[in-house]
């Protein structure tokens, strides 16, 4: 004999009551244990059940302390979610080698705590419910799991780069919501994108998706239509009767000048640190530029009001019509508030500096807009002409189209192709009939009875690149010509107004922008943070909700004296490699984009009406069903978990662990599999949707199930007043399981008694073959179920179930074997008792070199003198993969399975 | 054979009487007395009256429903064909339908020598046969059968010319032997055991001198005798087959090219081609090459199927036509225009409950009905 400890320890297989038990008693008589178990939790079947008979001890009350205690008992080492690899040596020195499945967990820091469960956008079934209830990619099997320990189900690898996360300025999870539009999960999407973005209505109907351009499956096909995503999971969701969370309150206050969307997302994550917020707005309406400056057909007022309601119902005070430096001085508001936030945003017009430019008629486009916003009475004249190529220009021109102006035309001093304004915007303006005039700029205007009445232009052409990285254009001489026209707006482009921050001491750029630390937008000043278009000039809704973002995560540190540390921020977006493009392409079929209707031009362009239609339910999951990440099993890896988990203990790169140990004795006790009843046709299990399997029963009646202990039948909700329990399904049938379950008659039993506790008065009927009640106060507990539970037994086994279609009831086809009569019974739930088989044993009696039986289970030579024994000296079998057996049973070949491999370890000695 | 030789050969002493078989049998359904459970109980009890005098004993479809679930694996079809020996030898039989023509007829084939008139069919039209070839297509009692089941309207031969047309369209010019008999199959499932195998070695000597390698049949009924069957009592020194068979292994093997037919289609799987012979997909591949052909399953389908209600014409009652009903009904509530099957006499049966609904307002149950092979003709030809 060599080794050393090798000899004086045990391996378990299997952490099922027979594997517990096992443990614990070798590890009490003071040998040293290796428990191993495949799924993350130990419990077994036992866990799943919600009462024992014949006693209706509750299962997990009896099983809990047992699995509690050989997690922390000395002598057991506990290995859960690992798997036995392999087994050399002979008895008393066995070599074994144990993989460790990585949980991409770190355990030792893990609390439990199922933070990281709540964020998971990826819903599984649920193994623990039999798939009748959910569970997430990051998952602990069941509440009382052991050890508590969260585990992410990861399959595959996610087949794109997740490149629209990184585009996204907000880094909004894109994947998750994706994903859980998807699954039907349209609230749970809309809470996930606002965990980022505190405006997901507004921005996913205007924002200018740089994820869109990055998304990978872009590089198959066509990008993921993830803006219209977005809106769409807002649409779902009332905003007004969302839930307000409470938070606890620090006593900071911060104030923010500005309630455009920096400034609300600023305040939207400083409410929710529990700090007093209050936003100084100049204009009369809060929103900032998506207020007064995108117009009602692409935002509805409606919807920004309530996005900006719920903020307020944070918190947020939001006064308007306080001009920051007129009515309130900075100094005043610094004075009084412990942090301010500038994000004033950039509402100054800029001038085209030319004759005439004065006249009535000329008007700046952001000033257009902001009247038009707010309700202001605007004429336009008939001929309207819109300077500029961005998309302020696309909005002057359309809204003039919708004012009523009979001629509008864009003019644009480049081509189509240096157009600022979104091809989409651009396809949009042309359709409603709007012509670019393209390489044409304005140089003079022309009055006519005091106003303007003709514009002169000149056409250009494209020189050199300057510096925006553009081609110059360069007007081509002799080139003039005038147009009579009504009304100019010029849409050259906005800065921010900076004079009131100036006497305050704020450094600003040459530029006239505020200056900051771009990753943590402090100012010069301390406790004086700014963000948004005032920083960085005209630039797109969701940078602002970003740097408001930024700013709030830095001004909390502030408030609580904390370092302002930089946030860790995504990478650049990545591109899927040729030959990643080609692989995917071969697993994944090319499927186009769902595009969004429009309202029909003609209609669209009488009024203000919102020209997107926004997706049906249909659309917006075939869409979302093409994001490449949700195209595999399990984990997505969105690392939403590793964002909420305050342990830190995500960790997705961890790998598998391979172990080796010395034992001198091996205990198999890995318990039973259900077996698969489809192919018993005759009983519509698949089929008929309140035909159940008895396991699946069990969750139905258990509080920790998926209806929370009612007992619902699963078509229709409905409590079954009426229930048949169908034996031996599988078992005892020469063409499936020909041996005897063991347990069903019994559980059956249970489960009758049961559905009678749960809706007294419920009548069952079992259908036996022989009622096999052989246990002590077996035979009373049948009793009892006959005369105080309203059981009936009836001697017979159905051939046939059918189902009424009115109202889904099964219909049992059977002979009544007393009266030689063949019937039927319509009931509400049919409950099949399935044959069970032993769990795993194929591939560990290869492993371990011992003999099954003709059906799977262990092979035991010595049944009356060594009835633990396998036909290999060393290992020993215990529970339901020895043979079937009940609980108590179970137990009670553990004790002896341990007692038999003591006698081989202590042997000797 | 005695009851106690029949119990040890089909193995009911396994039945653990848990009744599974009645509330499978399409019988017991409607006739809720009549249980296989307890014919097989007396079996098992020695009491042979009980089996033998009993007028039930040729009730049962032989259908093999009750077969392929039970839980024993208890041969209760053979059991009952062995039974009925018994109650033979005893001068028992079963209420013989149409007076018992057809039984008659198929006595009177069992006679040598005997003068027919198989081959009258085969003279009007342009099909093709050869006294040389390989393949013989196997006519069964078609041409007896057109007389009898004119009313119904039911034209067996219809299936054999479109038998011969399919053939002929694969490039086979078959062998139409003008004196072979009727394959035994009803006599044999009633324990007439002596007619029965009169007519298997007639057929085998007939076969065996034509020199034909390969046999088709249209009739499940044919087919499953010579496979199953006649292996028992004669030697057979050649492959039989279902033209279905033969149609799908020639889609996989060389394509077939059909004409669209537009028709939305449920199939009846024939209890001897399915349950007796597992022949499922055959069919249901050869229907769903067809263009325009959408096939719809009913309720129960495959091993499920319902069967037709009668089997040998006998025992022929108001269970049988129940049964034809709740099938019919299935058939219609799929939508479909045409019920197809590939067996003559599941054709002959429904047509039967479809013409003798009596003058009492039934539930609609007019389908259009058709066999495979015609299908398929109509598709082919062109």
């Amino acid at each position: 004999m060599n080794g050393q400890n090798g000899h004086k320890s045990v391996l378990v297989i299997g952490g099922g009551i027979a594997g517990i038990q096992a443990s614990l008693d070798l590890a009490n008589m003071g040998f040293k244990v290796y428990l191993v178990e495949k799924s993350p939790s130990i419990g077994g079947r036992m866990a799943q059940l919600d009462k024992t008979f014949p006693t209706n001890d509750c299962a997990m009350c009896i099983l809990a302390p047992r699995m509690i205690e050989a997690n922390s008992h000395s002598n057991i080492d506990l290995y859960t979610y690992s798997e036995v690899e392999d087994v050399s040596g002979e008895v008393s020195d066995f070599k074994v080698k144990i993989k460790r499945n990585s949980p991409f967990v770190d355990w030792s820091k893990c609390t439990g705590c199922g933070l990281c469960e709540e964020g998971c956008p990826v819903i599984l079934p649920k193994e623990f419910d039999q798939g009748l209830g959910k569970r997430k990619a990051i998952f602990i099997p069941f509440p009382q799991a052991v050890p508590k320990k969260y585990t992410v189900d990861k399959r595959e690898e996610r087949p794109c780069k997740a490149a629209c996360m990184d585009a996204c300025p907000a880094h909004t999870n894109v994947l998750g919501y994706i994903k859980l539009i998807a699954e039907g999960e349209f609230q749970e999407a809309y809470k996930l994108i606002r965990d980022t973005n505190p405006l997901p209505a507004s921005v996913g109907r205007v924002c200018y998706a740089p994820c869109e351009e990055a998304c990978n499956r872009g590089q198959i096909d066509e990008p993921m239509a993830i803006r219209d995503l977005k809106r769409f999971a807002a649409d779902q969701v009332n905003i007004e009767e969302l839930e307000v969370p409470t938070v606890t309150k620090t006593d900071k206050k911060v104030a923010i000048v500005g309630s455009g969307p920096a400034g609300l997302a600023a305040a939207n994550d400083l409410a929710l640190k529990g700090h007093d917020v209050t936003i100084f707005e100049a204009l009369p309406e809060s929103g900032g530029m998506l207020r007064v400056g995108i117009p009602e057909y692409r935002l509805p007022k409606e919807i920004l009001r309530k996005e900006i309601g719920y903020i307020q119902k944070l918190g947020v005070e939001i006064r308007t019509g306080v001009q920051v430096g007129k009515d309130i001085a900075l100094e005043e508001i610094r004075g009084n508030y412990d942090a301010l936030f500038i994000a004033a945003g950039a509402h100054g017009g800029m001038r085209l500096r030319m004759e005439g430019e004065e006249l009535p008629g000329v008007i700046e486009g952001i000033r257009f807009l902001r009247a038009v916003n707010l309700g202001e009475k605007v004429e336009v004249g008939k001929k309207t002409a819109v300077i500029g190529g961005g998309n302020t220009a696309v909005d002057c021109a359309r809204t003039a189209k919708r004012l009523g102006a009979e001629e509008v035309k864009i003019v644009y001093r480049r081509s189509r192709s240096e157009m600022p304004a979104s091809a989409e915007e651009t396809a949009a303006v042309e359709e409603e009939g709007i012509p670019i005039e393209f390489l044409t700029t304005p140089t003079r205007f022309f009055p006519g009875n005091g106003k303007l009445a003709r514009m002169e232009c000149v056409k250009m052409k494209l020189g050199e690149p300057d510096a925006s990285g553009r081609p110059r254009p360069i007007p081509i001489e002799g080139s003039e010509f005038t147009t009579s026209v009504d009304t100019v707006i010029a849409a050259l482009g906005q800065a921010p107004e900076t004079e009131f921050v100036k006497e305050f001491g704020v450094s600003l750029s040459k530029r006239g922008m505020i200056e900051i630390d771009p990753e943590t937008g402090a100012t010069n000043i301390e406790g004086v943070f700014a963000g948004g278009d005032v920083v960085t000039g005209p630039a797109f809704v969701i940078d602002a909700i970003a740097a408001g973002k930024r700013a709030a995560h830095s001004i909390d540190r502030h408030l609580k004296g904390e370092p302002i540390e930089v946030k860790e921020e995504g990478k650049e977006p990545e591109k899927l490699s040729e030959e990643e493009v080609e692989d995917r392409k071969k697993r994944f079929p090319s499927q186009k984009r769902v595009r969004l209707r429009d309202e029909p031009i003609g209609e669209r362009i009488k009024d203000f009406r919102e020209v997107s239609l926004g997706y049906t339910v249909e659309e917006a999951i075939e869409e979302a069903s093409r994001c490449l990440a949700g195209q595999i099993e399990g984990c997505i890896e969105c690392h939403e978990c590793a964002k909420r988990c305050e342990a830190n203990a995500i960790a997705y790169t961890m790998q598998d662990e391979h172990i080796e140990i010395d034992v001198g004795a091996i205990i198999l006790a890995t318990g039973l599999d259900l077996y698969d009843v489809s192919p018993l046709t005759e009983y519509g299990y698949g089929k008929i949707k309140n035909v159940v399997t008895a396991i699946e029963f069990e969750r139905l009646t258990a509080a920790s199930g998926p209806t929370f202990g009612e007992l619902k039948r699963p078509s229709d909700g409905k409590i079954p007043h009426a229930i048949a329990f169908i034996q031996c399904v599988g078992s005892r049938d020469f063409k499936h399981k020909a041996y005897c379950s063991s347990v069903c008659c019994m559980h059956a039993t249970k489960e009758a008694i049961l559905a009678y506790e749960h809706h007294p008065g419920t009548k069952s009927t079992i259908f036996y073959m022989d009622l096999r009640a052989v246990g002590k106060r077996f035979q009373e507990y049948v009793t009892r179920a006959k005369e105080e539970y309203n059981v009936t037994y009836i001697r017979s086994r159905p051939g046939r179930v059918a189902v009424n279609p009115e109202n889904q009831n099964p219909i049992v086809w059977y002979e009544d074997t007393t009266t030689t009569e063949t019937k039927n019974m319509e009931v509400d739930l049919v409950v099949l008792c399935q044959a069970m088989t032993p769990r795993g044993s194929k591939e560990l009696a290869e492993m371990l070199g011992i003999e099954l039986n003709e059906y799977g289970f262990v092979e035991v030579p010595d049944k009356l003198s060594h009835p633990v024994d396998s036909t290999r000296p060393g290992i020993f079998a215990c529970g339901y993969v020895h043979s079937p057996r009940d609980i108590p049973d179970s137990v009670t070949q553990g004790s002896g399975a341990a007692a038999r491999a003591a006698e081989v370890i202590a042997g000797g000695s | 054979m005695n009851l106690e030789d029949i119990i040890q050969e089909t193995k009911t002493y396994y039945c653990l009487e848990c009744g599974k078989c009645s509330s499978l049998c399409p019988i017991s359904r409607y006739d809720p007395q009549y249980s296989p459970r307890v014919m097989v109980e007396n079996a098992l009890l020695g009491l042979e009256d009980e089996i033998v005098y009993n007028k039930k004993l040729f009730s049962c479809l032989t259908c093999y429903t009750c077969q392929l679930k039970c839980p024993s694996d208890v041969d209760y079809p053979l059991f009952i064909q062995k039974a009925r020996v018994l109650a033979t030898a005893a001068g028992q039989h079963g209420d013989y339908a149409h007076s018992g023509t057809l039984q008659s007829i198929a006595m009177l084939m069992a006679r040598s020598p005997l003068k027919q008139n198989r081959l009258e069919w085969l003279k009007k039209d342009g099909y093709r046969t050869s006294e040389k070839s390989d393949v013989m297509l196997f006519i069964g009692c078609s041409p007896y059968f057109e007389p009898v089941f004119e009313d119904i309207p039911m034209r067996t031969l219809n299936i054999a010319e479109a038998s011969l047309k399919v053939l002929n369209s694969l490039g086979i010019e078959p062998l139409v032997h003008p004196d072979e008999r009727c394959c035994g199959h009803d006599a044999l499932w009633m324990g007439d055991v002596e007619t029965f195998k009169k007519l298997a070695e007639h057929n085998a000597t007939v076969i065996k001198e034509s020199g034909v390698k390969k046999v088709i049949f249209f009739c499940p009924e044919c087919y499953r005798t010579f496979k199953l069957d006649y292996p028992n009592y004669v030697k057979l020194d050649c492959e039989v087959m279902h033209i279905s068979e033969l149609l799908a292994q020639r889609l996989e093997t060389e394509g077939l090219r059909f004409n669209e037919v537009k028709r939305k289609v449920t199939y009846q799987d024939p209890c001897r081609l399915g349950r007796h012979l597992g022949i499922y997909d055959a069919p249901r591949k050869v229907l769903q090459a067809i263009p325009g052909i959408e096939l719809v399953e009913m309720e129960h389908n495959r091993e499920e199927s319902i069967c037709c209600g009668t089997s040998c014409f006998t025992n022929c009652d108001s269970y049988s036509k129940q049964i034809r009903v709740e099938r019919l009904l299935e058939a219609k509530a799929t939508g479909a225009e045409t019920l197809i099957t590939s067996c003559p006499k599941c054709q002959t049966h429904f047509r039967c409950a479809m013409v003798n609904k009596g003058e009492e307002k039934g539930p609609d149950i007019e389908i259009e009905l058709m066999d495979l092979v015609n299908l398929v003709a109509t598709s082919l030809g062109g």
